[in-house]
């Protein structure tokens, strides 16, 4: 028998009726949950990714029941992919908009900008996308949670895909800004620890991200005695790289190719056949690597909603409802820093198995996956991944000392 | 009587602003202080635009220098913020000395195009010069010590940095006025339109240029000072063409022909910004209609216009 609850169209009639009156916070008011992405410009996709995981999360929770009873409400701003603008909109959102919690950020420059200013909102952030250790190391405090994977465990990861290789001299091409430069710092520091023979070269790549030409980056690595190469160009930029290293030829060259965060399903999809066979693809989220009932629900819905497969600023995002969800209720309320607390340590069940964020550094024990780019998928338009990796989420972390966070 | 009418406005307009965090919703202080402190960097250009008749398009250059000071200083050094801004005065006075020297000695367009130029030169220094600036990331995660005088005012809470910042952009703006009311100004006026005839009078029209153009920069270099550690990052996007632009949209926007209408296309341009990106992606294509409207019918800006609509009406 199918029955509409009373109580919740009533729920649902008196948020809409109380929506004008914003600020002030009734029991029966939304949920509101401010999301910080880039909404435009070359990696704008990455936002719309993280909006479609979120929109699938908050019609899910929203379809059952809410959250303390509350329908969950989101609103977007654009961080531009600029750490002054997104300071800017974070407190737009939670002084003029009312946010009760934040989720966002795509870049490592923006994260290192604005999360010094998050005790001063006293509302909780939960980062799905930005990778920089710092934020859950040196700049770490008690409102700032990431639930993805950062710079830190990724290289660990990617040391460790490269060590297997016969590759000794490396070089690396990144964006110019944090991700780029800490992406080689962290992957040489590991390497040098696993294999000392390993020749880091000291003519490293540093196109400006959002560059519209890699040529001359391309044709500089073809021209050295580079062996192995780490990509951690990414979104837009990354589509451009591929295409314009295609017409080089350079991965028809005896180079080991290592893309970072290849793996990307916005990046994958936008490329179809143009992304080789034989590279080394990365993502902290793979949706075909997880064997578990929320996953396969999770990529059902997301397939069956807008028609590609989830990417990992897709999960990332979606799971960060979740969090809130699960914190939210613990706390038995929405006040900034009881939900702050409530996420300290607090282990959760989410489509890449159970994440816990560390009490030490906030920071999320969640695995990165590594596997080498195959034929294309029969259905999803996109190239499979062979010999896929899950790495461990907490063995390839860096212990709480070595992140040098003080909470 | 109109002139007292005037003052009144003016005496409200100075009530409201030191009462908006107790008027405003706290939003509004965020949006506030950055009112201020970009008026007072369009209020900085306007000595050279609208006073001096010099388009320069590398202001943000002495903006942008003075927000990497500030942060800089209190990153390493940890100094009291009203130190701060006296190390970002003189930084950008320095930088103004250099550009300004290379710049004053030519007109019109080619003033324009080396300003221009230097401007984006400061740019590709600091986003190049990772191991200072940090590169295209900033200088970001430094914290507010003391404010100096022996004052004890907590900085990091948004209210009282909007007082700090009201009360240091008010000083800041009566020296300029009364810089702009004195005989220097009336010769920059003159030199603004006929520099020939100044130059009969026996004045060196390069040398009232140049101090202009110094003072213009010490100005928006305490501008910058402000800046850094209300948006908490000092980054190149403050040293970039685009920020120089906006100064120049918000002289415009104001009226280049009053001493306060760079605060007011300042107000303009902020509020305008906030409240249309709510609603659409799109602002740049709402700002470009404003502009091209203001620019064909309402030469005076804001304040010219309501200003000459006023004294019309109210004969």
């Amino acid at each position: 028998m199918k029955s509409i609850s009373i109580k919740k169209l009533m729920v649902a009639m008196t948020a809409t009726a109380t929506l004008g009156t914003a600020g002030i916070s009734y029991a029966d008011d939304p949920i509101r949950i401010g999301g910080l992405y880039i909404l435009s410009g070359s990696a704008a996709t990455y936002g719309e990714f993280a909006q479609k995981g979120i929109d699938l999360a908050v019609d899910e929770i929203n379809g059952s029941g809410g959250i303390l009873g509350r329908q969950v409400e989101m609103i977007y701003e654009d961080t531009q992919g600029k750490a002054s603008v997104a300071i800017q909109a974070a407190r737009k959102l939670v002084y003029s908009e009312g946010a009760d919690a934040l989720v966002g950020l795509d870049s490592s420059g923006v994260a290192q900008g604005m999360v010094p200013t998050m005790p001063e909102l006293q509302k909780p952030l939960i980062i799905t996308h930005a990778a920089t250790p710092d934020v859950t190391g040196k700049l770490c405090n008690s409102f700032t949670y990431r639930i993805s994977v950062n710079v830190a465990q990724n290289m660990k990861a990617a040391a460790l895909v490269a060590a297997e290789t016969d590759a000794t001299n490396w070089t690396t091409i990144g964006p110019d800004y944090a991700f780029g430069h800490q992406s080689w710092e962290f992957f040489g520091n590991y390497l040098k620890e696993i294999n000392p023979d390993v020749n880091l070269m000291s003519e490293t790549n540093f196109p400006r991200f959002g560059a519209e030409d890699f040529t001359p980056f391309i044709d500089r690595v073809m021209d050295s005695d580079a062996e192995g190469v780490l990509i951690s160009v990414w979104g837009g930029d990354l589509v451009n790289f591929v295409r314009q290293a295609n017409t080089r030829g350079f991965f028809e060259k005896d180079l080991e190719v290592m893309f970072t965060v290849g793996a990307a399903t916005e990046v994958l999809t936008a490329l179809g056949e143009e992304m080789p066979e034989g590279v080394h693809l990365s993502t902290r989220y793979w949706y075909e690597a997880y064997d578990n009932d929320i996953n396969e629900r999770f990529v059902k819905a997301y397939l069956d909603a807008y028609g590609n497969p989830p990417s990992y600023n897709a999960e990332g995002a979606y799971a960060a409802m979740y969090a809130y969800k699960q914190a939210m209720e613990a706390a038995g309320s929405t006040e900034g820093p009881a939900v702050a607390k409530a996420l300290s340590g607090m282990s959760m069940e989410a489509p890449n198995g159970t994440v816990t964020f560390r009490k030490g550094d906030n920071q999320a024990m969640v695995s990165p996956n590594w596997g080498v780019s195959g034929p294309m998928h029969p259905e999803h338009g996109i190239r499979t991944l062979n010999n896929l990796q899950i790495f461990d989420g907490e063995k390839v972390a860096r212990t709480v000392e070595e992140t040098g966070c003080k909470l | 009587m109109k002139t007292k009418v005037l003052m009144a406005i003016l005496a409200v307009v100075i009530a409201g602003l030191i009462a908006v965090p107790w008027i405003a919703s706290y939003f509004y202080v965020f949006i506030f202080t950055e009112i201020l402190i970009l008026g007072l960097f369009a209020a900085s250009f306007n000595l050279i635009f609208g006073y001096t008749g010099m388009l320069s398009f590398g202001h943000a250059a002495f903006f942008g220098i003075g927000a990497y000071a500030t942060a800089l200083v209190l990153i390493h050094l940890e100094w009291p913020f009203l130190v701060c801004l006296l190390v970002s005065m003189g930084a950008s006075a320095l930088l103004a000395l250099m550009i300004g020297f290379l710049s004053v000695r030519l007109n019109e367009v080619y003033f324009a195009m080396l300003t221009l130029a230097f401007g984006m030169m400061v740019f590709a220094i600091a986003y190049q010069w990772r191991s200072v600036t940090n590169g295209s990331d900033g200088l970001a995660g430094f914290t507010l010590g003391s404010f100096g005088l022996g004052l004890d005012l907590t900085l990091a809470n948004p209210s009282v940095y909007y007082h700090v910042v009201l009360g240091i952009v008010a000083i800041a703006a009566i020296v300029l006025y009364l810089i702009c009311r004195s005989s220097f100004g009336m010769i920059l006026k003159a030199i603004r339109q006929n520099p020939e005839r100044v130059s009969f009078a026996g004045l060196n029209v390069r040398t009232y240029r140049l101090v202009a153009f110094v003072i213009a920069g010490t100005f928006a270099g305490l501008a910058g000072g402000l800046i850094a550690p209300f948006l908490r990052v000092a980054s190149p996007e403050l040293l970039h063409w685009s920020m120089s632009a906006e100064p120049i949209l918000m002289a415009i926007l104001g009226g280049t022909g009053f001493f306060l209408g760079p605060f007011i296309g300042s107000a303009a341009f902020v509020l305008l910004e906030t409240w249309i990106t709510t609603y659409t992606e799109s602002w740049m294509l709402v700002l470009g209609i404003i502009l091209a409207l203001m620019v064909i019918f309402f030469r005076k800006g804001l304040l010219g216009t309501a200003i000459d609509w006023w004294m019309e009406v109210k004969k």
